[in-house]
């Protein structure tokens, strides 16, 4: 058995260590970066040469972050925003992929097409007929105000996401369960989720990583404090003039923590061990 | 099953009776109390402005007062406003607006003019007149009151005065003694952090005020009787003024960076002779945490361009009522209290907001709370209104941009000046 | 066979029934949701909409549109997302694809790896432009200092401390790097999901024949991919044709680094000019809506 060259420097292990340290120090840098700030005073941040590491930690600015705005609130409006719409954008795209993928259906790409468009206008255009929506239902500062909106712009990724990985799985699978007395839905919901279950916990983690982050939507329809989400709450930090790093630092790290636990949770349903085996031959 | 009927209908029952009751009491209490909204900024001291508005509560028992708080800068708290008011909505019946917002308000129609709400002439006379000249006239469109002011402020020229005293030094009256007298105490401190002059040419809204301070200061306007009057050449003197500071090492390089915190961070970590800044920097410096220059900082009034006058750049906020609210005298009647000379000095004595009326600055309370507004009236008094358009932010952008581009080294003025000259020109087309 | 009744079709559809049952959901949501908008948009395009200028509403065809193409700032916007897109969209997905497969590979800490990749995504991109705004700044920021450090050592080198955003290309290239950091990450989790429906009875069997490594990638791993890699690229370049919140963020050098988005929230939300602003929307879905029934086409295209 001839190895190329290619092949042996792929294989060797001190390129592999060289290629996850640059993958680890790309990944983590910035949100260390953002840690060591949230733990400086701010007088600190111009100074000359610049520091990395704290001079003399402190942990004043995470206890300003929670002074200053109700921040556990603002986490758990995130929280039931983000998980709600999730939620329901993966139940309505599962169906509706499952349309696409699966059942006889003219002009599959048309209504696809369609509801990738959803993505293809810039939100500032549409936040005045937006709210005059919500002001009509009256649902303006509410949780519903921005679960529907979430649930609707998440949709294109993941009924993209979700075809795609139901176009995967064989019919044959579905075909026998159906044979043994299993109606369409029942194999939907038994067999092909959760063997495409890759795919939903990919377009799970995209949808809920884009609800928690997003700002326009919540600004302009949750001003109320007590329906407040974390991306708006963080820039109340802010002065006039002023941008106060150090406790908008300590602000994100604490936004940031339940996404991480997210992504670490469900990243390894992502790669759960369905390769071994195979769906495939 | 027919229990479950009979409790099913004297549930029906009972929640109908309990629906017509609320809205029956609702009518009533709409007809007891006007309930007022009003909307402002996150870091305009909501929980200052709660306890007045609690005070008013108390001698008004007929109003309730709701605060909707918004986005922390000017910047997001209009992006807000500019949707709301759009989409005409009435829940908002007063909010604050930037002091370079009332024409564009008046044109849209946002805003409910309040002459009719003095009652008089005369009355309306006497209140308008106690304001500051500069401030009136920015709250007044065509004739019409489209707002009241709430608190002002204005850019000043900050300066160690413990520096200036080690060299024997008075405060710059004009640009190039600022720039000689930075010159010579640098060469005497002998330290290479230290800079001359701090001013902002990051492309901010203060930058307008960057463009607008030396070419006001030799008699330049931007727009007279609704029309464009740009000067040229006193605008190039200005920004060659800004490039030869820059040129002659008084201000640093990389001024195209640098923001109104950036100035305000630096000047107080010590590093800074002179500084242009607005008001809210003076608290930092003598109070805020890990400062250089407690007691050390003096205020004095701009320098002026040679053979020009000493201008400053006018900022503030001013009280709105919305021309979609459904209270609107009710509204009136708290913006008048609002913007009142007592009200303005508690403002400045219990949240250092600068007041409004020459009165409060020189009144006996306000300098024993806050001593530095006696040499702050004097600056204060040469402040002078960003251009008045409704197309303020076209002339705004044309402005900072250009300028930001000039002190970058990416465009040449007479280039720069050009497209001022266009773009303002069709801004107030 | 049996007439089928109301019944018969509700309990056991025909196909093309359920399919649209299954769809209604999605459908409803939608127009519930992005009809008004959307079609109040195309509408307003049509109008000379101009709040700050306080003249009256009135019908104006198509001026704006024309307007627009003859709009300098227009083009210069168009051209900056562009360069963006171009540069971005490849990027990410060549970086993505790296991460991709770095997180795939048996590796001890497997786990640290696969945070790392996820960890940029996790930060809002809201507050992405600003740290990196501030990792640019020519005094504070890391980037001139590691290369004020890297021409200590190595004066050789000639490398020197920039001032960032004086300068509109250097600007750009801060723009890129910073979206490309964030994005990769996005393109990494589709791409990883993708590696997983690949059987690795597949690379066993290559090996068996004595396929090399890269080989195995070549024609395995990457055909197979090109489902993720698709779906990847479309989000990723509509995104990018989006482009806002790190563009703004970036004090470039005036407007030099104004993106389409950028502009339209200029008109929009600024000048309060909605007739504008809608029209120079419409422009951007019709080049998201281009660029989309490319990838489609292409998908459907290897597909047969």
């Amino acid at each position: 058995m001839t190895e190329n060259k290619m092949s042996s420097l792929f294989s060797s292990i001190r390129l592999r260590w060289f290629a996850a340290a640059i993958v680890i120090i790309n990944g983590l840098f910035p949100a260390l970066w953002i840690l060591a700030t949230s733990l400086k005073g701010e007088v600190e941040l111009t100074a000359k040469p610049i520091t990395y590491l704290p001079n003399s930690p402190t942990l004043l600015n995470f206890i300003s972050a929670f002074r200053d705005q109700p921040l556990l609130t603002y986490l758990l409006n995130s929280a039931i925003v983000a998980i709600l719409s999730t939620m329901l954008s993966l139940f309505i795209s599962a169906l509706a992929a499952y349309a696409i993928a699966r059942l006889n259906l003219r002009r599959r790409d048309l209504i696809l097409t369609s509801i990738i468009a959803v993505s293809m206008f810039p939100l500032v255009t549409l936040m005045v007929p937006l709210f005059e929506i919500m002001r009509a239902a009256n649902l303006l500062n509410s949780y519903w105000a921005l679960i529907l909106p979430y649930t609707v712009l998440n949709l294109p990724i993941c009924t993209l996401m979700l075809v795609s990985f139901f176009h995967d799985i064989p019919r044959d699978i579905e075909n026998a369960a159906m044979l043994d007395g299993c109606t369409r839905l029942g194999a939907l919901w038994r067999i092909v989720v959760p063997l495409a279950a890759p795919g939903v916990f990919t377009a799970g983690i995209l949808a809920f990583v884009n609800s928690w982050d997003e700002f326009l939507l919540a600004l302009s329809l949750n001003s109320a404090v007590a329906f407040r989400t974390l991306p708006v709450g963080i820039q109340m930090y802010q002065g006039e003039f002023a941008f106060p790093w150090p406790i908008i630092s300590a602000a994100l790290v604490v936004a940031m923590v339940p996404v991480v636990i997210v992504i670490v949770v469900f990243q390894d349903k992502v790669v759960s061990g369905l390769t071994s085996g195979g769906l495939k031959g | 099953m027919r229990t479950m009927s009979r409790i099913f209908s004297a549930l029906v029952v009972a929640s109908s009776v309990a629906i017509l009751l609320a809205g029956v009491s609702s009518v009533f209490a709409g007809q007891a109390t006007t309930p007022l909204k009003v909307y402002i900024g996150g870091q305009q001291r909501p929980d200052l402005m709660r306890e007045l508005f609690a005070a008013y509560m108390a001698a008004n028992p007929s109003i309730k007062i709701d605060v909707e708080i918004g986005g922390a800068t000017s910047d997001l708290h209009q992006k807000y406003l500019n949707m709301v008011l759009t989409a005409k909505d009435t829940t908002l019946d007063i909010f604050l607006i930037d002091v370079v917002r009332p024409a564009q308000f008046a044109a849209a129609g946002w805003a409910e003019p309040l002459n009719i709400y003095f009652g008089s002439n005369a009355s309306l006379e006497a209140a308008m007149g106690k304001y500051l000249p500069a401030y009136r006239e920015a709250n007044t469109v065509a004739g019409e009151i489209i707002s009241l002011p709430a608190f002002a402020d204005s850019m000043f020229l900050y300066y160690r005065k413990d520096l200036l005293k080690k060299y024997d030094l008075q405060p710059p009256t004009t640009w190039p003694e600022l720039a000689n007298m930075a010159r010579t105490i640098a060469a005497g401190e002998q330290n290479p952090n230290l800079q001359g002059l701090s001013f902002q040419a990051k492309a901010i809204e203060g930058t307008v005020c960057t463009f607008l301070l030396p070419y006001w200061s030799l008699g330049g306007e931007m727009i007279r009787d609704g029309k464009l009057a740009f000067d040229a050449p006193k605008a190039e003197a200005g920004l060659a003024m800004w490039r030869d500071m820059v040129a002659q090492g008084v201000a640093k390089k990389n001024v195209a960076e640098v923001g109104t915190d950036d100035t305000r961070k630096e000047f107080q970590a010590g590093r800074v002779i002179f500084a242009v800044n607005w008001g809210y920097a003076w608290n930092h410096f003598e109070s805020g945490a890990d400062t250089q220059v407690a007691h050390k900082v003096g205020v004095a009034k701009l320098p002026a361009m040679v053979g020009g006058k000493s201008v400053s750049c006018m900022g503030g906020w001013n009280w709105a009522v919305s021309a979609f609210s459904k209270n609107k005298a009710a509204a009136a009647a708290l913006v008048r209290w609002l913007s009142s000379p007592e009200t303005s000095k508690q403002l400045a004595i219990r949240g250092s907001f600068h007041p409004v009326f020459a009165s409060v600055y020189q009144d006996q309370d306000v300098i024993r709370a806050i001593p530095w507004f006696a040499d702050a009236l004097p600056v204060v008094l040469t402040a002078r209104p960003r251009p008045v358009t409704p197309m303020y932010k076209m002339v705004s952008d044309a402005l900072r941009i250009n300028t930001n581009t000039v002190m970058a080294g990416v465009k040449k003025p007479s280039e720069a000046l050009a497209e001022i000259e266009l773009r303002v020109g069709r801004a107030v087309r | 066979m049996q007439k089928r009744t109301l019944i018969d079709r509700i309990i056991d559809p025909s196909e093309t029934t359920l399919a649209w049952v299954l769809l209604t959901p999605a459908i409803l949501f939608m127009l519930l949701i992005v009809a008004y908008p959307v079609s109040s948009l195309i509408v307003n395009s049509f109008f000379d909409i101009r709040l700050s200028r306080g003249v009256p509403v009135r019908f104006i065809g198509f001026e704006n549109y024309l307007a627009a193409l003859n709009d300098a700032m227009f083009w210069r916007s168009v051209k900056n997302t562009l360069i963006i897109t171009f540069v971005t969209v490849p990027g990410a997905l060549v970086v993505g694809l790296g991460l991709a497969m770095l997180a795939n590979m048996p590796f001890k800490y497997r786990g640290l790896i696969r945070l790392s990749l996820l960890l940029p995504w996790a930060l809002p991109l809201a507050f992405v432009g600003l740290i990196f705004a501030w990792f640019f700044h020519s005094e504070y920021g890391i980037v001139n200092d590691i290369i004020r450090r890297i021409a200590l050592v190595f004066p050789g080198i000639g490398w020197e401390p920039q001032i960032w955003f004086n300068s509109p290309s250097l600007t750009m290239i801060a723009i890129c790097l910073a979206t490309i950091w964030k994005t990769s990450s996005f393109m990494a989790l589709i791409l990883l999901a993708g590696l997983q429906t690949i059987p690795s009875s597949l690379y066993e069997a290559a090996e068996v024949d004595g396929a090399s490594r890269w080989t195995q990638f070549v024609e395995i791993t990457l055909p197979l991919l090109v489902p993720s890699m698709l779906i990847a690229l479309i989000f990723r370049t509509l995104t990018a044709i989006q482009s806002f919140d790190i563009p703004f963020s970036m004090p470039g050098p005036g407007e030099e680094a104004q993106t389409l988005a950028m502009y339209v929230q200029l008109n929009s939300v600024d000048y309060l000019d909605l007739g504008y602003s809608s029209a120079l929307a419409v422009f951007m879905f019709m080049l998201s809506m281009a660029t989309t029934v490319v990838y489609l086409r292409y998908v459907r295209g290897g597909r047969d």
